[in-house]
């Protein structure tokens, strides 16, 4: 009996790599975070003192803050939800036993290559692509589609398209896969059963594969929620790093780079910013988890059918 | 056996844990000769590979130290970034080079040491006032630069020769010495040129030049304060927009550089030149130069340029060292920085070309190949800028300039620089300003609303700063 106990210690030791490596370099930033986020402290001075709620206050009185806000939720709803359809379609394609598509590893690769590049590269080359002097300006122009040079990331419309359209070219492959894995799990025989009763195409999708890949899809919908909330690098580097033209691709993350990069360091306004970042993801989370939560069956629902 | 499995795994969390914990190698260290016991060692930290090269030459005239230089690099602000962190840590170097965009945050501060008694060695070598004015705050000398970097305007010969029929330096200064000469100036080269020479590459061109005359800096008693030149330069930008007297590139992108080298076309594919191009000392060599040739050698411009100092003097960049406060070899480090900066001799030798790769093997072997500093900077001193002038007049940048001696060019425009204005907000308040003046050019935003634009963006990243 107590040699079982003993046993069990050995799975806190083996344990406490995460736990140690989470409480140093996850919970600690966060608490560090909120408590620099009621401060004046800035990196250029030794002394700093509590002021409250001021950085929130100065933070919703300004518009920049709350351009940021909404720049960066329709940034992420503009990407996420062609991009969750697209990989909808190829890894319903790709795992269909009846469609048998030749290549599925090669086009897999094809696709999920974006994802492997980096996203300097990336926001370079689309930068070189469509700049005023650039190959997209002569080739429009010459073949007569555009009468003059256009300075596509002067526009906030186009400069916001592209930063869409790089950021879902980099993940549909990535989602693609995620959902490919998830549909793959499910046993054929389910769908040889549904196809003996009689089902559809859409039957089988909305009453088989939906619910079988509920965790994955929530795994998708949550980190893609956190990593659109902390949209950065594309455009950060994609213009001036400060989200022009006109703030159109101003994102959460380079307004909070933008207060702790200034001359002097704002890292108690930089964190406001990210606490509220943390707290809208988190409640925004915790909803898609409500939402989404394996419902308990009841003794009505067996009655009714 | 089971006291030896609990042991084992001890360790192996120990280890995976120290594994965490060891430092990543995120930044090039290079050090110079290899560390012995009973040399001093002295941090010093760069964003360039530059001083490296005083490193090693300061270490042949004081053998028992052992300078160690790391270099971080700034294209995103890594350098200020890591910089910034371990202010009031232990790791905090010795001695920090500190670039034109930053240098008066950290003056401003408490974090730099007082050097004021290297003063006398400033006067001594008559240095630019405004070399060691940027290092000054309070009255407190904290920093000091080993360059001047006055700007000056470059122009093409072949192009002054067709519109205004003459190419001297002499001349064309006259054509060109006020602002209202230069617009006469640009409305000649667009006429004569059929639209097809613009005056100025970008609007950014202009922005040194104006900001560097201004009567009042950005901010006066914590207010945000916009200065009548600020005003005149939003004026002028948008006229040589509107008129068509620039060429809508963007400084440092493509088109910029395509027209040093004449291989600019508009999309339609006709070709298009550049007169003109605002550039302090080090756009020369580090700029210019290179970029004179195109990339597949067809087009070039080397031996086609004339120096001129232009409608306004002003300074551009640069590059001060300082002294943490904390440091514990403060006499170590206040010395190392009166030989970069104010010694003859090490001035003299790096303006000239005497640091050579094979000089610098001499004294440390494991210099990198290619480390070395070519003749041609322009140094702060005006004693050293005297003696060495002369010099330059077969000087590989004489013959990229059509013969004309472009040190003596600078050395007439550098005293009439002045830097009083400089504060650490600077970057940040005039970075602020790009998008909505381009805007304002483009015209999807009204001068009223351009101000606005700007100052929301201001007060974004200064929570403090009072903004009407």
């Amino acid at each position: 009996m107590s040699s079982k106990i003993k046993h069990n210690q050995y799975g806190y030791l083996f344990v406490a790599p995460f736990i140690l490596g989470f409480l140093i370099f996850g919970l600690y930033p966060v608490v560090n975070t909120i408590a620099l986020s009621f401060t004046d402290k800035t990196l250029m001075s030794a002394t700093s003192s509590f002021i409250g709620f001021r950085n929130f206050q100065n933070l919703f009185a300004d518009s920049t803050f709350m351009t940021a806000i909404t720049n960066t939720w329709e940034l992420w709803l503009m990407n996420f939800i062609p991009q969750i359809a697209i990989a909808f379609i190829l890894a319903i394609w790709f795992t269909n036993t009846r469609l048998k598509i030749k290549g599925v590893g090669i086009w897999r690769m094809i696709f999920y290559m974006p994802n492997l590049m980096m996203a300097s590269a990336v926001a370079a080359l689309f930068f070189s692509l469509f700049s005023f002097y650039g190959p997209v300006n002569q080739l429009l122009v010459r073949s007569d589609i555009l009468p003059e040079a256009v300075d596509f990331l002067r526009n906030p419309q186009i400069a916001r398209g592209l930063v869409v359209f790089i950021q879902w070219w980099m993940w549909f492959g990535q989602t693609t896969i995620l959902l490919m894995a998830a549909m793959t799990a499910i046993s054929p025989s389910l769908y040889e059963a549904a196809w003996v009763d009689g089902a559809g195409t859409f039957q089988m999708f909305t009453r088989i594969t939906l619910p079988l890949i509920k965790p994955v899809l929530i795994y998708i919908l949550v980190t893609s929620l956190v990593g659109g909330m902390q949209m950065f690098d594309i455009p950060y580097l994609l213009t001036d790093g400060r989200g022009s033209p006109a703030n159109s691709i101003l994102t959460n993350n380079i307004n909070m780079y933008m207060k702790f990069h200034s001359s002097k360091g704002h890292i108690g306004a930089a964190s406001s910013v990210g606490v509220i970042v943390f707290l809208m993801t988190s409640a925004v989370a915790l909803l898609i988890f409500f939402l989404l939560r394996e419902k308990h069956s009841t003794g009505k629902e067996i009655k009714e059918k | 056996m089971k006291r030896i499995s609990i042991i084992l795994s001890i360790i192996i969390v120990a280890s995976m844990l120290l594994s965490a914990c060891t430092k990543a190698p995120e930044v090039v260290e290079t050090e110079a000769p290899p560390a012995t016991t009973e040399k001093t060692v002295l941090n010093v930290w760069s964003f360039t590979n530059e001083i490296l090269t005083m490193a090693v030459a300061f270490e042949k005239s004081h053998p028992d130290v052992d300078v160690v230089y790391t270099m971080i690099p700034m294209t995103n602000g890594e350098y200020q970034t890591k910089l910034m962190a371990t202010l009031g840590t232990a790791d905090v170097p010795d001695v920090v080079a500190l670039e034109a965009a930053f240098v008066k945050s950290y003056v401003e501060s408490d974090f730099l040491a007082d050097i004021g008694d290297l003063q006398k060695y400033a006067d001594e070598l008559k240095m630019y006032p405004f070399v060691y004015e940027v290092g000054m705050a309070d009255g407190v000398h904290k920093a000091y630069a080993y360059q001047a970097t006055p700007g000056a305007l470059f122009y093409r010969r072949s192009l002054a020769k067709e519109y205004f029929g003459t190419d001297d330096p002499v001349e064309i200064q006259k054509l060109l010495a006020d602002f209202d000469k230069f617009i006469a100036a640009a409305e000649v080269v667009k006429t004569k040129s059929g639209g097809n020479t613009y005056m100025v590459a970008s609007n950014g061109d202009f922005q040194n030049l104006f900001f560097a005359n201004r009567e009042q800096p950005w901010v006066v008693d914590g207010k945000l304060t916009v200065d009548p030149m600020v005003e005149k330069m939003v004026e002028t930008v948008k006229l040589f927009r509107d008129n068509g007297y620039e060429a809508k590139a963007n400084q440092w992108q493509e088109g910029w550089f395509a027209g040093m080298n004449d291989t600019l076309k508009d999309a339609e594919g006709n070709p298009k030149k550049i007169f003109s191009y605002f550039l302090p000392t080090w756009g020369l060599p580090y700029v210019l130069a290179p970029n004179a040739t195109s990339a597949d050698k067809t087009s070039t411009t080397v031996g086609d340029w004339g120096v001129v100092e232009g409608p306004l003097p002003y300074q551009w960049g640069g590059t001060w060292l300082g002294v943490m406060k904390e440091t514990k070899k403060m006499d170590l480090a206040k010395e190392f920085i009166r030989f970069c900066t104010l010694d003859e001799e090490n001035l003299t030798n790096w303006a000239t070309g005497v640091y050579t790769n094979e000089y610098l093997k001499a004294i440390d072997p494991t210099v990198p190949e290619g480390q070395s500093q070519a003749a041609g900077d322009f140094v702060g001193s005006q004693v050293v800028v005297e003696k060495i002038t002369a010099g330059f007049d077969d000087s590989e940048m004489s013959a990229f300039l059509g013969g004309q001696n472009s040190y003596g060019g600078f050395a007439a425009a550098a005293p009439s620089v002045n830097a009083r204005l400089m504060q650490g907000s600077d970057d940040a308040i005039q970075r602020a300003l790009n998008d909505p003046l381009n805007s304002y050019l483009e015209g999807t935003l009204t001068l009223e609303e351009m101000w606005s634009t700007w100052k929301d963006a201001v007060r974004n990243e200064f929570p403090d700063l009072i903004i009407n």
